[in-house]
């Protein structure tokens, strides 16, 4: 550009259109870039992954392992710990669930989950019966916050597993033992009854190999004869097994029911709250008996939705908005399912909702008015957006 | 005829898209909004921003980027960014928090400053600290407050007949070297580097440092004061969209512009990821202008010169942050300010070279938003950023495999500095998080992961180079085509609104 006005007067002026001068006669050449900035953050976060079953194991009389391969591409890295949202269609409807990967992120050939029938698994159940080897699968990549961070967590592990919420400690188990990393884990791991412990046998054979791991296995449910320890993983028994807690950090993972209860145990030993990291779980079993709920509306009451201006539909109080949703083919955004990853993100335009505690939004989010609608139910006629 | 067809034929489905509810999206399209215009804004992520955002760990809402807002003055002195957002709306929406003091700059067991902000207490502490230099320093502020004055009448007000005589300050230290001047006016080194510690965000060392720039945002934040925003820059940003859709303005999520739509060479419309075509003469794009040119518009349509001109540029840095959740008060880590910049030596060669690699850094912001804002984390909680500039080619020879790593490596390197002004730093860490150039790159989507669009060196100053695009109905906002920070990309969103409608009033 030529200039021609009082600008060619200011100091260094000439030097700088020399400079000019020169680089647009070296100009690089930005076109060769095309594409490259979604390429390499593909290769760590890529927004959708294909998958195929490429292995279906029965691990105990209520669960099967599955191992899920690329089909198109590469396996994204994870942090051991975190989570894939798998998408399903179940009788028409289309939906998805979040599964801990049990698989070392080292092992980068498969991602390894692990399901367990369950009373009201709706997906779970689905996955189990249906699934075979070679079905395509799709999911979200990798995610979620209950990893191991050297920043903060020390090199002394407790981790607090009930049922099949050992998954992710497994992935964690599996990476320090492989990888021969300078950290010490006792695992505490709570299950219903001894026959049905997912992962029993390849613990334990850790457990034996490698020094810095600890199981203790307590079963809530004991058979008459049981040997072993028994009951629920309260703080006498936490101190009992692990012997000076501080220093150690603490991770939580399993039902519903677990979290209430450990979580004040851990507590009363007086363990600090940032001592303590606990994965996130998905909409409560009832939602109406959580605090908070008003009483006035009932868990089977129904209220119209108006999404997007046009669709009105109808959903259940008891029922977290996006299944309502996705009942009438809405498929939102969603990776966790539980309020935090805040994928889901919708405006709530009028009406009112609940959302139980914990979940995870931003407070100007909470004053412009944006819900997740994966945690959150509705308690009167809604306008979402 | 379907209605498509008729669209297509008649009215456009919208007068404007803005692509990208970065701050400059925003500002651009709640101001065309405003005018009565129908306006669609695309916004890829799923909440709007850009870097103007926030996200959630624990009981922690963290800062993204914000770490003091210029320009916002106060009732008294309102400052130009105080003006736009007034105007816009956004004042009765968003709170503003003002920060006392500019910055405390550490250099451990060497030096330890605290510039409040106030001109006439800057200078003071500054004569205590180094007696020898009390005279220069009395110049030095003269000079910027100087060259300040001038540059506002050439600049902003735009003399018609600004000349070399009306503006000798301006016209003689506009393109100088930060260095040169500073090494002109004053002996010791460290009072040299506590005056330039704002290199450390602004992208590049005092020796390729315009004057022009340092002089300006010294003054700007002595005049109008850093601020931070109540509930974090994620408020700033929600306020602006809710203005937006209350002026009728349309926005989707989670959908990013595929290709701009061009027909005789002149805007026709956006093609969204969904697949949809919506018809608008005019665009402005918030994208970085090599993402808009080469992904958007396509290299087959781009006119002749744009990308050698593209091409003389080079691609200014990223960021690299730590996150930090503390389960204590700022009282208990001995954080006195919220803005810090600390580290372990001055030389910002060195340092700069740093940016282009993984070795440890020697220089970084400490930002504690607790000291200004107790409320900004629960009771018994604070804070902290650490933050530093880098350019992203280190990280593009991590394996991906290598990446968690190689980030948490970094990152101890910037927790190391911390504890060494003040101690026990990473005994109280509750929440953690880390943001790489690779994190910038995946959310803003820019190249190189840059925050602040190209690097600004005295030729990419706006003072040389047509920055409009010569495609009739494109319009850019962001750092891309101006200066990066919160205050020019805000202010850029709003010239741009200003060009669309001047370009329709001639229509």
């Amino acid at each position: 550009m030529e200039i021609t006005d009082f600008r060619k007067d200011i100091e260094g002026f000439e030097e700088i259109q020399k400079e000019v001068a020169v680089l647009r006669k070296y100009a690089f050449d930005y076109s060769s870039q095309k594409g490259r900035a979604a390429q390499i953050v593909d290769l760590l976060h890529p927004k959708r992954l294909n998958l195929r079953v490429a292995e279906i194991r029965q691990e105990t009389p209520s669960t099967k392992i599955f191992h899920l391969v690329s089909s198109d591409s590469y396996l994204p890295p994870f942090q051991a710990g975190q989570y894939i949202n798998l998408s399903v269609e179940v009788g028409g409807l289309r939906t998805s669930r979040p599964y801990s990967i049990a698989s070392a992120p080292n092992q980068i050939g498969y991602y390894e989950i692990a399901i367990r029938r369950a009373e009201d698994g709706f997906v779970s159940n689905f996955l189990l019966d249906k699934l075979q080897v070679g079905d395509p699968m799709e999911s979200t990549s990798p995610s979620g916050n209950l990893y191991y961070n050297p920043l903060a967590h020390g090199k002394d592990l407790v981790f607090l597993a009930g049922g099949s919420g050992i998954t992710p400690f497994m992935s964690m188990i599996r990476e320090a033992t492989e990888r021969g990393l300078d950290r010490r884990i006792h695992l505490i791991y709570g299950s219903q009854n001894p026959a049905d412990i997912i992962y029993a046998n390849e613990l334990s054979d850790r457990a034996q190999q490698h020094g810095n791991l600890k199981m203790d296995i307590v079963i809530s449910d004991p058979p008459a004869g049981y040997r072993g320890l028994a009951g629920f993983i309260s703080g006498g028994l936490i101190r009992r097994l692990i012997g000076e807690v501080t220093a150690k950090t603490f991770y939580l993972c399993g039902p519903e029911v677990m979290y209430a209860f450990c979580l004040k145990e851990l507590e009363s030993l007086g363990i600090p709250r940032k001592k303590t990291r606990t994965e996130v779980f998905g909409p409560p079993k009832d939602v109406t008996r959580q605090p908070g709920w008003p009483a006035e509306v009932k868990g089977d009451a129904q209220f119209q939705i108006v999404y997007m201006g046009k669709k009105s539909i109808s959903a259940k109080a008891r029922e977290p908005l996006m299944i309502s949703l996705e009942r009438e083919g809405i498929v939102l955004p969603a990776s966790c399912r539980s309020g935090e990853c805040s994928l889901c993100r919708t405006k709530l335009v009028s009406g009112k909702v609940f959302q139980p505690r914990g979940v995870k939004l931003r407070k100007s989010d909470q004053v412009f008015g944006y819900i997740h609608p994966c945690l959150a139910y509705p308690l009167s006629d809604l306008e979402l957006r | 005829m379907t209605s498509t067809d008729s669209r297509r034929l008649s009215m456009p489905d919208y007068d404007a898209v803005v692509i990208g509810a970065g701050n400059g999206g925003l500002t651009a399209a709640l101001s065309l909004a405003k005018k009565g215009l129908k306006v669609l804004l695309l916004e890829r992520h799923n909440i709007p921003g850009g870097c103007a955002t926030s996200f959630v760990r624990g009981r922690f809402e963290f800062e993204v980027a914000l770490h003091q807002l210029s320009g916002m003055g106060t009732e008294k002195r309102p400052g130009p960014l105080q003006g736009i957002l007034g105007e816009l709306g956004i004042l009765d929406k968003v709170e503003f928090v003002e920060m006392e003091n500019l910055y405390r700059f550490v250099i451990p067991g060497k030096c330890d400053i605290t510039l409040r902000a106030d001109r006439a207490a800057v200078e003071r502490t500054l004569q205590e600290e180094f007696p020898d230099e009390k005279e220069a320093i009395e110049r030095f502020f003269a000079l910027v407050y100087k060259f300040c004055s001038e540059m506002v009448s050439v600049a902003f007000l735009r003399d018609p007949e600004a000349s070399w005589e009306k503006y000798p300050t301006y016209f003689k230290y506009a393109l100088k070297p930060s260095q040169k001047i500073l090494d002109e006016y004053f002996k010791n080194p460290f009072l040299k580097a506590v005056l330039s510690a704002y290199w450390g965000y602004m992208g590049l060392p005092p020796r390729l440092l315009p004057f022009g720039d340092l002089a300006v945002l010294l003054w700007a934040y002595i005049e109008f004061k850093p601020f931070h925003i109540k509930g974090s820059s994620q408020a700033l940003s929600n306020g602006i969209l809710d203005c937006f859709l209350q002026a009728g303005g349309e926005v989707r999520f989670n959908c990013g512009a595929q290709k701009i739509l061009l027909k005789e060479g002149k805007i026709r419309g956006v093609r969204t990821e969904e697949g949809n075509e919506v018809g608008a003469k005019y665009v402005i794009s918030n994208a970085s202008t090599l993402s808009t040119y080469l992904e958007l518009i396509g290299q087959e349509n781009i006119p002749g010169d744009v990308l050698t001109a593209l091409g003389t540029k080079t691609i200014g840095p990223s960021a690299f942050t730590v996150f930090v959740g503390m389960d204590c008060t700022p009282e208990n880590l001995g954080i006195k300010e919220t803005t810090n910049f600390i580290g372990t030596n001055i030389d910002a060669d060195q340092e700069f070279a740093r940016w282009r690699t993984l070795n440890q850094p020697t220089f970084m912001g400490l930002s504690c938003y607790n000291v200004s804002d107790p409320d900004f984390s629960p009771p018994g909680t604070c804070l902290v950023d650490l933050v530093k500039l880098q350019y992203i080619d280190p990280w593009l020879t991590v394996p991906p495999t290598q990446y968690a790593e190689a980030k948490y490596k970094y990152a101890q390197g910037m927790l190391d500095i911390a504890e060494k002004v003040f101690p026990n730093f990473q005994d109280y860490i509750e929440e953690i998080e880390v943001g790489t150039p690779l994190t910038h790159m995946r959310y803003l989507g820019h190249p190189a992961g840059a925050i602040y669009g190209f690097d600004q060196h005295a030729k990419d100053s706006p003072l040389f180079e047509e920055r409009r695009s010569p495609i009739p109905g494109l319009f850019f906002a962001g750092a891309w085509v101006g200066s990066g920070g919160y205050q020019p990309t805000l202010m850029s969103g709003v010239s741009a609104a200003k060009a669309v409608l001047k370009s329709m009033a001639k229509k």
